[in-house]
């Protein structure tokens, strides 16, 4: 089975079996039947339209049950622009593809604050409210009576540039407009802004870590599938003629939301041939129509449940999100780990006086430490005593109830994670945070998404800058995983990997993103004594690079021979620093930890 | 003055039924964290029933009662099928698109069994001429009973939770699942019961919606479940007497914007209100913010 879909995988991704196809679609269609045809081009308005499905809901992880409200706003602005006004179509399409990607980018605001059962009622009521204005704004919309003569195909009187499209021009039209986008969409998630979609959608912490903003990372993810959506809304304009509101209700959102999920929610051909399924099924076999919306019931109860990866997932392999030529590329012409060395070796952080309170409960009371440059800190203490809570607000996630946090003499207190991801101070969490079916590969390289800088637009027609950033990049991404020495899983999916690799594939994704300062949080929690022992040797390697290190960690073993200085904190407050042979003699700490750990192994 | 006066009293009776479909939506809230999509439907099948049956000759207690029982097994499978599986594998949005396919089903299959057209809705609560004079207003029976029985419901069911053993349990399910179980308590039972509670009570208030508006076809439902969500937003999302205010002030808001602007924008305004409250206070009026862990 598994060969089986490596194969098929390769046909339908093969560039030269895929642009025959085109080609043979683009001849035959003077041939073909005016019913045909207008399938085959609602089977592309319906592939263009999952697209806008696939960049939000698959990628990003933001659930819309209003995307009908994205459709129907393209295909109004451009009804309008060429019936009332006038226009031509060369500027209407286009027009009404960015006003909706405006409308979705407004909508990304309060969509953007709130998450899984309040966005779903959001978004369901975002397509309410269209709905309403659709049918009331009679002045434009025609109300409930609908616009009819819109310039179409099948009416004869769409005109561009002179020349009259026939329904065999503008299937051809679309065709290619199709492909178009299919490809941009794959350029678009094999880049860093589509990859920082996925891992905002598994993990906004662990996002804003590395320097993603978040925010703007959703608002990019509305825009792009309100394009989409509002591109394929206008392109159904004109070859239906006529729009009611009632073509726009919330059963063409949950339309379109079957069509993806069937497909497969991260699968572009899942959802293509997906489409085609569900455009052809309800024309072929009346009984279907009959009984359409019980099976998309039925569908939508059980695909996610039970058959969760789409037709996607069974007939392809896992999509890549890296491309694969530049890849190879960079395989060929490696680079040393020498670009983690850092120029200026002394970055130090000192926190002076940080409190932490959480309503009432006071975490972190009065901390004072320096964290030395070019030298490694562990931080240890008892459950709850605060370790996490102090890494958070140094690491910008929380900001703190009082209290300053300097890099080096510059404050950078209540700076966000993101910010201070950009400052050079990154971070690791306890469990590991990252995207489960991206390869440890594409994990690492998300981190070095903020040292990277060409747009969407770039990522999309992939661009030179795009390639040659990415291409830099992928020899980092090498040079990590050799010095992480886990090469050997490099491109296998995490979520099939064990804990140990996980964690480094963590560590790996910190490093790419350029640090000066970084915060280890239990690095060797659940790892083997061997890759304890590796662990240990890369964080000597990387503290020789001149990165300066603090880390929480209750082994004292491991820490033994790695750390310079101990910081131990108990209740929120420091109890000790020193050496670590000095702590083992400390009665503070004897009493606060050690004597613990006696009774109760930590 | 009496126009004015005349709005807020049936928004006031009409909003009390969202508060009931709020307070039904922070039951299942409360256990799991969930809520059920496709509620609207269940609300269409107990009035929808109800309709059918009482043409059938049954009495319209009967009919009621046996309404009410259909959507209390309906909430049972909603449960078995749509939310428990779906907590285990695929995360928020499965469950939210599997309880919205599972009322999707329930809205096909009355429609392809029983039309798709409206089918008018028995007088089983006085008739519409009823009417009572209060303070030189003369209000509608149907209204004040449907204000009434809203009232009581939400009331009793916070005295139920508040005093009852079996509120108690789900007050501990709600506070942390996993130390629920670990008390011994039953979890699968409670959370269960939570959503034939919700049903019951999204039952009910389809009946008493269906009184006024006179009909109910398969569509019947879909915004006022929502219109109960945003009640439930208002108010604080848990919270019952959040709840009925929220649901209140929905109802007279969007009375009075309906009778003084356009009655267009009457259904419109509830969803405005919601965007706008979820992205200011998403807590509500009444909850607190959650202070949330890294």
């Amino acid at each position: 089975m598994n060969t089986l879909r490596t194969k098929l995988s390769a046909l339908v991704t093969n560039q030269y079996v895929l642009l025959l196809l085109v080609v043979v679609l683009l001849i035959t269609a003077s041939g073909m039947k005016g019913g045909t045809l207008q399938i085959l081009s609602f089977t592309l308005i319906s592939i263009l339209f999952t697209q806008s499905i696939y960049i939000l809901t698959g990628m990003t992880g933001q659930i819309s049950l209003g995307h009908a409200a994205f459709f129907g706003s393209g295909a109004y602005v451009t009804a309008v622009l060429t019936k009332t006004l006038g226009l031509s179509l060369l500027l209407s399409i286009p027009v009404a593809g960015v006003a909706t990607s405006l409308i979705a980018f407004i909508l990304s605001y309060p969509a953007g604050r709130v998450k899984e059962v309040y966005l779903a009622m959001m978004t369901l009521g975002f397509g309410q409210i269209f709905l309403e204005v659709a049918r009331e704004w009679t002045a434009v919309t025609g109300g409930v009576m609908g616009l009819s003569g819109v310039p179409s195909a099948g009416l004869g009187n769409l005109v561009v540039l002179g020349l009259k499209l026939t329904t065999v021009d503008y299937f051809r039209l679309l065709l290619v407009i199709t492909c178009f986008a299919l490809v941009f969409v794959r350029n678009f998630s094999q880049s860093r802004l589509g990859r920082s979609l996925f891992l905002v959608h598994y993990s906004e912490l662990a996002a804003g870590s590395i320097g993603i903003n978040r925010r703007q990372t959703k608002q990019l993810a509305y825009a792009l599938s309100g394009l989409f959506a509002g591109f394929a809304g206008a392109f159904y304009a004109h070859l239906v003629g006529y729009l009611g509101p009632d073509s726009f209700t919330i059963n063409r959102s949950i339309e379109v939301l079957v069509v993806a999920i069937v497909g497969g929610l991260w699968s572009i051909p899942g959802q293509v041939l997906s489409a085609i399924f569900f455009t052809f099924l309800p024309e072929q076999l009346q009984v279907f129509s009959q009984y359409q919306f019980i099976v998309y019931g039925l569908i939508l109860t059980f695909t996610l449940i039970l058959f969760r990866k789409g037709i996607g997932g069974f007939l392809f392999t896992m999509p890549r999100f890296i491309r694969k030529t530049l890849q190879a590329k960079s395989l060929q012409d490696r680079l040393t780990s020498a670009f983690l060395q850092i120029k200026e070796n002394h970055t130090k952080i000192v926190v002076q006086g940080i409190t932490m309170k959480f309503g009432g409960l006071v975490a972190v009371d009065q901390v004072s430490i320096e964290i030395p440059a070019h030298q490694i800190t562990a931080l240890v203490g008892p459950n709850g005593s605060g370790k996490s809570t102090l890494v958070n607000v140094i690491a910008g996630v929380f900001p703190p109830t009082a209290g300053r946090v300097l890099l080096n003499d510059t404050e950078v207190t209540g700076k966000t994670d993101q910010q201070m991801s950009k400052l050079g101070v990154v971070r690791t969490f306890q469990d590991p945070r990252l995207v489960p079916h991206f390869t440890v590969r594409e994990n690492i390289l998300l981190g070095a998404h903020a040292r990277m800088s060409y747009s969407w637009l770039e990522a999309g027609l992939s661009l030179p800058r795009s390639s040659r950033q990415e291409l830099l990049s992928l020899q980092q991404c090498d040079s990590v995983i050799e010095l992480l020495e886990i090469a050997s899983v490099a491109d296998q999916a995490v979520e099939s990997l064990p804990y140990g690799h996980r964690r480094m594939t963590e560590l790996g994704r910190a490093l790419m993103a350029g640090p000066r300062v970084i915060l280890l949080d239990e690095p060797a929690a659940g790892l083997s004594d061997l890759e304890m022992g590796r662990l240990s040797l890369i964080l000597k390697k990387l503290k020789a690079f001149g990165i300066t290190i603090l880390i929480i960690e209750h082994h004292m073993e491991f820490l033994a021979d790695l750390v310079d200085e101990v910081v131990v904190l108990d209740s929120g407050s420091i109890i000790f620093r020193g050496s670590l042979p000095d702590m083992r003699e400390d009665p503070a700490v004897i009493e606060a930890y050690l004597g613990m750990e006696e009774t109760q192994h930590a | 003055m009496d126009f004015f006066i005349s709005l807020v009293i049936a928004g006031a009776c009409v909003g009390s039924v969202y508060a009931l479909v709020a307070v039904g939506l922070n039951m299942t809230f409360w256990t799991t964290k969930t809520l059920n999509f496709g509620q609207g439907a269940v609300m269409m099948l107990s009035a929808m029933s109800t309709a059918l049956l009482v043409q059938n000759g049954l009495s319209d207690l009967v009919s009621i009662t046996l309404g009410l029982a259909l959507v209390a097994l309906m909430g049972v499978l909603v449960e078995r099928i749509a939310i428990r599986p779906a907590l285990k594998t695929a995360g928020s949005m499965g469950w939210v698109i599997a309880t919205l396919g599972f009322g999707i089903v329930l809205q096909g299959v009355t429609a392809k069994y029983f039309g798709s057209q409206a089918v008018a809705f028995p007088e089983v609560l006085f008739q519409v001429q009823d009417v009572v004079s209060i303070a030189g207003q003369s209000i509608s029976m149907q209204y004040l009973a449907i204000f009434c029985i809203s009232l009581l419901l939400i009331i009793a069911l916070e005295l139920l939770t508040r005093f009852t053993v079996a509120g108690t349990a789900i007050q501990a399910t709600a506070q942390d699942i996993e130390l629920a179980v670990v008390q011994g308590l039953p979890v699968n039972l409670i959370v269960s019961g939570s959503f034939v509670l919700s049903s019951v009570l999204a039952g009910v208030a389809g009946v008493l919606v269906a009184q006024i508006s006179g009909t109910v076809d398969p569509a019947f439902g879909f915004e006022l479940v929502m219109f109960g969500f945003v009640a439930a937003v208002l108010g604080g999302m848990g919270s019952s007497g959040g709840a009925l205010l929220g649901g209140i002030i929905l109802g007279i808001t969007s009375k009075l914007v309906g009778g003084y602007i356009s009655t267009a924008a009457e259904h419109g305004i509830a969803f405005a209100l919601l965007i706008v409250m979820l992205a200011i206070r998403p807590q509500g009026f009444f909850g607190r913010a959650e202070v949330s862990k890294a």
